[in-house]
């Protein structure tokens, strides 16, 4: 058994001060875990990419999240296993309600929403606004906007998109999670993007190391010194 | 999305989103109820919330501001045969009172103008003091001074003017002899408000407490993470020590000569059973068992305040009672009894508001419910009506103490109070070689009739004050106001205009005061209500969290006597999906669950990352170490000078 999660463990946690985790994680071999938000309106369809994602199922059918607080997939870039854990809203954005909690310690968002239906792009700004006030500073944000088999309904147009993506500094793709376009990709590509991210978090670290309770997705329970 | 209708019938619904009501939502929907959680307020956890900076500053403005009463709406066309309409509370709570907010840090980085006060106080709310604008004025002019002293003030970060520059009532022969530090400004703190996350209510987690059983047990402890409290503290002749509790402590404490060392850990070895000359003491003040220990004072302060943290007229067996718990809770995370959730104690509601979500509670803030409706027959509850005029039926409804109206309460007891301070400071309370110390810290009445306080101090690697700042919470029992009971020890401990001779100290940065109505008090009995209505009170006096746990394990066995209270929720990476059906076997299905009832995370078992070589098999002794250690004291009493001595060398 190995531990290669080099971003896990920030090197600014000097014996104890390490973060206590009340659970035990399964160990596991791999390289980098990684823990991945989806938000955005109901039922633009955040569901469906996750399921379709670590499933690869169309659709979940109704109900089917009860009870499962985050789906876990494996995947394998350039040799090395990057573990995704990928956290849904349990419903708490239906009345605008999702708990502060869901956001912390996010390494990615996924801020998604429908191509067919222009309020849910236009509540964007509002849910940019909650990740600045809840997530950490060094999330990486991804736009999507999904159900492009919906094509002939479209009411936001692919530039529109593009532009406000790039105004807020954030990566965007679309998607259908109906017939699997772009799925795998937008999570190989956020995969991508959070090794690198997580390479040069750690070439920084000497100088800005990151802050404690950021970013670090390992369970690590304190150990008492009493001798 | 906002237009959205709530589904109109639920098993559970639950007004208010504190701790108590936010374990019961959960325990509710894990076994299967249809709960609605609805809370009137913007965000979650009432008087349990973490708040930013800035959005402590709009609560702060919202509570100055006169609540007004909703207009009431009349129902009564929803009423149907044999029911009777009751309204709950339309006013905003009444659960705070007092406030009193200070700023000491200048208003803006350059600007000279007005520095001591804060909008809010501009606000010009009664119950806001303002520093007297004399000081202020003095304060402005010793900028002046400072900057004129030719401190290169471009940027923030180069303002390295002295911390005094702030202080009106240092003079500036002293600030000559500080160490320079960065100085905060209001306009900083107000910019990194995200950073803070400051509680309403100050408690800690005793580690073999029930909250954290109950974290473990239920697997809502993947939703937060957590902190040792590092070091235990107290206030004494003037003077912020240490105060040794573990066995590493006391062997390393400086304070301490080797005879009390001794001492100590034999008192703490032999009151870890029940003696019978313990029991002769039954019924008299524990301070009196503790002085016939002949302990010297040093001791019998530590024992008594800061172990057992009760006053001197407690009775010996609830003395020893809470030595107990906290030598127990002692080792089982760090060196100190204690953890604190990373980000706040906000957080700790929120993760059972998700567990609940999880197994599919439905969640509506900015949501109330506006009246019951009551079966005249039964004198049961059949269904509330919400603020938008839905009749939404319900078995069971569960709410916050303050929304109810106060014509259900039996005024019998007066409604006691807790006083409440928060400060944000420049510097810690005792500096030492690590400057990301959490701290307990018990402070004994500092003159008699004085309440006993406890303060907590917190570092930026919790997540709730920004760098280079501690955010020190001070909580006691209310004589008088917040202001009253609290500012004497504020202005001893630390630096205020108000304080004198207290270079060393930290200063205060920007302070608030409140009173907070004290749920302890509460008791469902006492109240006149339908018999399948039940009242959750805000946050006790208590450090732990007893309390609330225990009302919300009572709610749920008096409803549902034959469910088991947050049975562990499946780890996500155990469930096993089948294809056939497209669906994910969910609890309750009874399918294929595999490895759940093997895999029943005790949480404390593994320990993972760089140490886990040497400290896996240390684990199981850990466990027991906590009695084992301090049995094992007799013993090694002769290794005492030994291992002071190593540790001397080491140090």
């Amino acid at each position: 058994m190995y531990f290669a999660c080099d971003l896990c463990i920030p090197s600014s946690y000097k014996s104890g001060e390490y973060p206590v985790f009340l659970f035990s994680m399964s160990m596991e071999d791999y390289d980098y875990l990684f823990k991945i938000v989806l938000i955005g309106n109901a039922g633009v369809g955040k569901t469906c990419l996750v399921r379709r994602f670590t499933q690869g199922l169309f659709p979940p059918g109704q109900g089917a999240t009860i009870g499962v607080d985050f789906m876990i997939k494996t995947v394998e870039i350039k040799g090395q296993k990057v573990k995704l854990q990928i956290w849904d809203t349990a419903g708490q954005e239906r009345f605008r309600s999702i708990t502060q909690s869901y956001y912390r310690s996010a390494n990615a968002l996924i801020l998604t929403y429908d191509i067919t239906c222009e309020d849910s792009f236009r509540c964007l700004p509002e849910w940019l606004r909650e990740i600045e006030q809840y997530a950490n500073n060094q999330v990486v944000t991804i736009l999507v906007g999904n159900k492009i088999d919906l094509a002939e309904k479209r009411e936001v147009l692919r530039q529109r998109a593009e532009d406000f993506a790039e105004s807020q500094s954030m990566l965007y793709l679309e998607t259908s999670a109906k017939e699997s376009d772009n799925v795998e990709r937008l999570f190989l590509d956020l995969a991508c993007e959070l090794i690198q991210e997580a390479k040069q978090n750690k070439l920084d670290n000497n100088d800005t190391a990151p802050m404690p309770g950021e970013g670090k997705t390992i369970s690590y329970l304190s150990c008492c010194n009493l001798n | 999305m906002a237009a959205e209708e709530l589904p109109s019938e639920f098993d559970v619904v639950i007004l208010g989103t504190g701790l108590a009501e936010s374990v019961v939502a959960a325990a509710f929907s894990r076994v299967g109820q249809r709960v609605l959680h609805l809370d009137r307020r913007s965000y979650y956890a009432g008087n349990w919330a973490s708040f930013t900076f800035n959005a402590l500053l709009t609560w702060i403005q919202e509570h100055h501001e006169e609540s007004q009463p909703e207009e009431v709406q009349d129902w009564s066309s929803l009423l149907e045969e044999g029911e009777e309409l009751i309204y709950l509370s339309t006013r905003g709570s009444s659960s705070i009172t007092n406030l009193q907010v200070f700023c000491y840090a200048s208003e803006e980085d350059e600007e000279e103008e007005a520095p001591n006060t804060t909008e809010e106080d501009q606000g010009g709310d009664d119950e806001v003091k303002e520093t007297p604008e004399t000081e202020s004025a003095d304060s402005n002019e010793e900028e002046k001074k400072q900057k004129a002293g030719g401190t290169p003030a471009e940027e923030e970060e180069e303002q390295a003017s002295q911390t005094e520059g702030e202080e009106p009532t240092t003079s500036a022969g002293q600030s000559q002899s500080e160490p320079t530090r960065k100085k905060i400004s209001f306009a900083q703190l107000v910019k990194e408000g995200r950073r803070f996350n400051i509680d309403l209510v100050s408690k800690l987690m005793y580690s073999r407490g029930s909250l954290v059983d109950l974290l473990i047990k239920s697997n809502v402890s993947r939703y937060a993470e957590f902190k040792n409290v590092t070091r235990i503290l107290t206030y004494r002749d003037g003077k912020v020590e240490q105060v040794p509790c573990s066995r590493a402590d006391v062997f390393a404490s400086r304070q301490l000569s080797v005879v009390e060392k001794r001492k100590l850990m034999r008192f703490l070895t032999s009151c870890v059973e029940e003696t019978e000359e313990q029991r002769a003491y039954n019924g008299r003040p524990y301070l009196e068992f503790l002085c016939d220990q002949k302990l010297g004072d040093n001791l019998q302060h530590f024992l008594l305040h800061s172990i057992a943290m009760v006053t001197e007229d407690t009775p010996t067996e609830e003395g020893l009672a809470s030595t107990r718990h906290f030598l127990r809770c002692l080792g089982r995370y760090g060196n100190t009894p204690f953890l604190f959730p990373v980000y706040g104690l906000g957080e700790i509601p929120q993760c059972f508001c998700r567990m609940c979500a999880v197994f599919g509670g439905i969640y509506c803030l900015r949501h109330s419910v506006s009246c019951l409706l009551l079966d005249k027959d039964t004198n049961r509850c059949k269904a509330v009506i919400d603020s938008r005029g839905q009749r939404i039926s319900c078995s069971h409804f569960v709410v916050e103490d303050g929304f109810i109206g106060a014509d259900w309460k039996r005024e019998a007891t007066p409604t006691r109070y807790l006083s409440r301070a928060v400060l944000i400071t420049d510097s810690s309370i005792l500096p030492s070689d690590s400057d990301q110390q959490v701290s307990m810290v018990t402070v004994p009445p500092i003159a008699a009739g004085c309440p006993a306080v406890k303060m907590v101090e917190l570092c930026p690697s919790t997540m709730t004050c920004m760098p280079g700042t501690y955010l020190v919470h001070l909580t006691c029992q209310s004589a008088g106001s917040a202001y009253q009971d609290l500012s004497p020890v504020v202005t001893r401990m630390f630096r205020t205009p108000e304080s004198h001779d207290q270079e060393s100290s930290p200063t205060v940065l920007w302070c608030l005061y409140f009173n907070m109505a004290d749920g302890s008090g509460l008791e469902g009995e006492g109240h006149d209500l339908p018999n399948n209505v039940f009242l959750c009170s805000g946050p006790d006096a208590g450090l732990g969290h007893e309390h609330a746990v225990r009302q919300a394990q009572a709610i749920f066995q008096k409803i549902l006597p034959e469910e088991e209270f947050c049975p562990p929720a499946p780890n996500p990476e155990d469930i096993v999906y089948d294809g056939d059906n497209n669906s994910p076997s969910t609890p309750g299905d009874g399918e294929t669950l595999e490895g759940e009832e093997e895999e029943t995370p005790e949480g404390e078992e593994k320990v993972e990352g760089e140490e886990k070589e040497e400290k896996v098999e240390g684990e199981v002794a850990k466990e027991e170490k906590v009695e084992g250690e301090v049995e094992k004291e007799e013993k090694v009493e002769g290794e005492v000078e030994k291992e002071e001595q190593s540790l001397q060398t080491e140090e």
